[in-house]
């Protein structure tokens, strides 16, 4: 084997990433963001350091109303995971961790609703799907993960999801937006054919598509159908939507508005 | 059917790209010798969009597309070009119809008359879709609403049965669990997923296309774990994404080794699939012609290995490309073009008995670029091999030991400050170490943790692996 280490590396590539890496630490944007009431704080931390918050939200619940468990505890909690993951102090896994934490959290919380006869209004909903034939579906369940963080009601379809199938949920659900993902050429074929039922059946929805080969010539050719380059942008354009631009508007503003376009 | 126990090679030196220890030859014409003495070129292309629409459209599609990749090669002279398919869905559901005519026989045909009349060595790999979801069964009888099972063997026949050289699939056992681990940067799941159950399910999958390749006389090449492995990798991305860290992604190559291997083990020949990174491993192990794929894939993802991929391929191939116009013709001749030249390079080494300097070159202009690409660098895949090998006997324990091996040479690399690691990496090496050696070394037990811990998530179901 030739001798590797004759070669001066510094000259063939470089490490950005480490060259820019953060010296912050979780710890310090946690006490930046958090909130210093208890009992929002411990349940804030439990979340941000990827802790169990099961037994800090019972606590809560006793005292307090369910919608300030979620709204002054959990969701201060998922907005500082935010913040770490765009500062590149969190990666992925913590994010969904978190979600997975914070999605316990809620559920208590929804049940302490329902006692009371009450339901939780979510951020938005969002009928979620991996297309007719496709059976990937890790980064409809990563953009789902990420839409639940931000506080949207989720209706996952699963994958290989005939396209009627599809048309029937948005009718029944009355979504905000309706996302599909697909990692072949020939599976994200299914969105138009989304997109061209829905206009049969007189509904106007804003239809993400995403997915590993596909691009945003293909999903702007049909109606509705608005390009999502990473899982990250769903919230983005979920956000748009809910400030009430329609998927025309976010098309033309795309480049404003969606994260990964910049 | 026998696991390895032992190295095809007896030191990694030995390793070098167009020469494996058992040779495998199909083809038309003069034939190409996968792992013989010389590189062969692999070209893929994807139908666009909209050509599924109708058999006779998808038909055109894949005449447009093998001719334009043979013209190229003939037009540049190059002496082997391998055309392969990678199935689209439509295919799968209804191979009768769409892939029978349209692809399979049509391109055996293209592909002789161009042997016939250049004298070009040309052939055809179908790599079939697996269409299997584990939610709806992965074993016959199991899937009562699509029979995706069944369509998939049934797809390996007609495949067989009508022209195509070599058979190949990136199959998806345990996927369910990688999907799971990946996201939540869990390595025991990940292990269990494509250490344990994904190798249970290739000893399924691969008896049956070897008997069907044997019955019809056609090459079992083998398989990869793209739906685990390389989707780690594909979300690890660059030096810019921060989704999961490049030290969780090459602990899963080593892992996926461990699986990818039992094709061979059930009796496929190779070459393997092209976009099987774990292929230096495996050849290590088994001495069966693999085939790779680095910086001509860049049309597809980013794998911060584009020149150590080729260190001991012995087919070279880009990855799935839109068929699509370019200034120069069709994209499918542009990539067999940049597929066929790197090829060239690599013949004219061996030509010039300069095959292990421009081995050697390849690897170490990637070779701490990133934790993955240092793990599969031909010396230290030798030594992840070796570490399989001593624990041949169990899919579990080789798997482990694959990626406990895999760990600690990062761990070196990185303390003798060679391979840099961000904070993030080496947050997350620490932490699958720690989960791996906490694991336990009796196989059962290890089992019998895995159903209690992730029996319940939605999209697993133990029976799909007999289980």
């Amino acid at each position: 084997m030739v001798k590797v280490s004759a070669a001066n590396l510094e000259n063939i590539f470089i490490r950005y990433d480490i060259k820019v890496e953060q010296e912050a630490t979780p710890e310090d944007v946690f006490n930046e963001m958090a909130p210093e009431e208890e009992p929002w704080r411990t349940i804030t931390q439990k979340l941000v350091f990827l802790e169990d918050v099961t037994d800090e939200v019972e606590k809560a619940l006793n005292k307090h109303e369910p919608e300030d468990v979620i709204n002054k505890g959990l969701i201060p909690g998922m907005d500082i995971n935010g913040e770490l993951y765009a500062r590149g102090i969190y990666y992925l896994p913590q994010l969904i961790l978190a979600g997975d934490a914070m999605g316990k959290g809620i559920e208590l919380c929804e049940d302490a609703m329902a006692s009371k006869g009450r339901t939780r209004e979510a951020k938005g909903k969002v009928v979620m799907h991996a297309a007719e034939g496709d059976p990937h579906d890790i980064g409809k369940d990563i953009a789902a993960a990420m839409l639940k963080a931000q506080g949207y009601q989720i209706i996952d379809m699963g994958r290989d999801v005939p396209v009627e199938d599809v048309v029937d949920a948005v009718k029944k659900e009355n979504p905000d937006v309706v996302t599909g993902t697909a990692l072949m050429t020939t599976t994200q074929t299914a969105f138009p054919r989304v997109a061209k039922r829905l206009q049969e059946e007189g509904i106007d929805v804003p239809f993400i598509g995403a997915g590993g080969a596909v691009n945003q010539s293909f999903v702007h050719r049909f109606p509705m159908g608005i390009y999502a380059d990473e899982a990250a942008d769903g919230p983005s354009i979920c956000e748009a939507v809910k400030e009430g631009k329609t998927w025309e508007e976010i098309r033309e503003e795309y480049d404003e508005i969606v994260p990964s376009a910049a | 059917m026998a696991k390895y126990t032992e190295m095809a090679y007896d030191d990694a030196e030995e390793m070098v790209f167009g020469e494996a220890k058992e040779p495998v030859t199909y083809g038309h014409g003069p034939q190409i010798t996968a792992g013989g003495g010389q590189v062969f070129g692999v070209t893929k292309i994807a139908p666009r969009p909209g050509a599924e629409a109708r058999p006779e459209k998808l038909k055109t599609e894949f005449r447009k597309i093998t001719k334009t990749i043979l013209q190229r090669a003939v037009t540049l002279g190059f002496p082997t070009q391998e055309i392969e398919n990678e199935w689209v869905h439509q295919m799968g559901e209804n191979p009768v119809e769409y892939a029978q005519e349209p692809a399979i026989a049509q391109q055996a045909a293209i592909a002789e008359e161009f042997a016939d009349e250049y004298g070009i060595a040309t052939a055809t790999t179908h790599t079939i879709p697996d269409l299997r979801v584990s939610e709806k069964g992965l074993r016959h009888g199991q899937d009562r609403e699509s029979y995706y099972p069944e369509k998939v063997i049934g797809s390996f026949e007609i495949a067989a049965e009508n022209g195509a050289d070599v058979l190949k699939i990136e199959s998806s056992g345990g996927m369910e669990l990688a999907d799971y681990g990946i996201q939540r940067g869990d390595i025991k799941a990940f292990l269990f997923g494509i250490g344990y159950l994904g190798s249970i399910d290739m000893e399924w999958l691969w008896s049956q296309i070897v008997d069907i390749a044997q019955k019809n006389n056609v090459i079992p090449g083998g398989d990869t774990n793209c739906p685990a492995a390389n989707t780690a990798m594909f979300i690890a991305g660059g030096y810019l994404d921060q989704d999961i860290a490049r030290t969780f992604s090459a602990i899963t190559r080593a892992i996926c080794a461990g699986r990818t291997i039992v094709a061979w083990e059930q009796g496929a020949t190779g070459p393997d699939k092209d976009c099987g990174y774990e292929g230096p491993i495996v050849k290590a192990i088994a001495g069966k012609p693999t085939v790779m794929e680095g910086k001509d894939c860049s049309v597809a993802h980013a794998d911060l290995m584009g020149n150590l991929a080729a260190q001991v391929c012995d087919g070279w191939s880009n990855e799935s490309a839109e068929f699509h116009e370019e200034f120069s013709g069709w994209s499918s001749g542009t990539w067999a073009e940049a597929v066929g030249y790197e090829v060239s390079l690599m013949n004219t080494a061996k030509e010039l008995g300069e095959d292990k300097t421009l081995r050697d070159i390849y690897m170490a202009s990637d070779r701490y670029r990133s934790p993955e690409s240092y793990i599969i660098a031909y010396d230290n895949a030798y030594k992840i091999g070796e570490a399989m090998v001593e624990e041949g006997d169990s899919y579990y324990r080789r798997s482990k030991a694959a990626a406990i091996k895999a760990a600690e040479l990062i761990e070196d690399a990185q303390e003798q400050g060679k391979l840099q690691l961000s904070a993030h990496e080496k947050d997350t090496l620490e932490k699958v170490v720690t989960d791996l050696r906490a694991l336990p070394e009796d196989e059962d037990k290890f089992v019998e943790e895995c159903l209690n811990e992730y029996g319940d998530l939605p999209k697993f179901n133990p029976k799909n692996y007999g289980l």
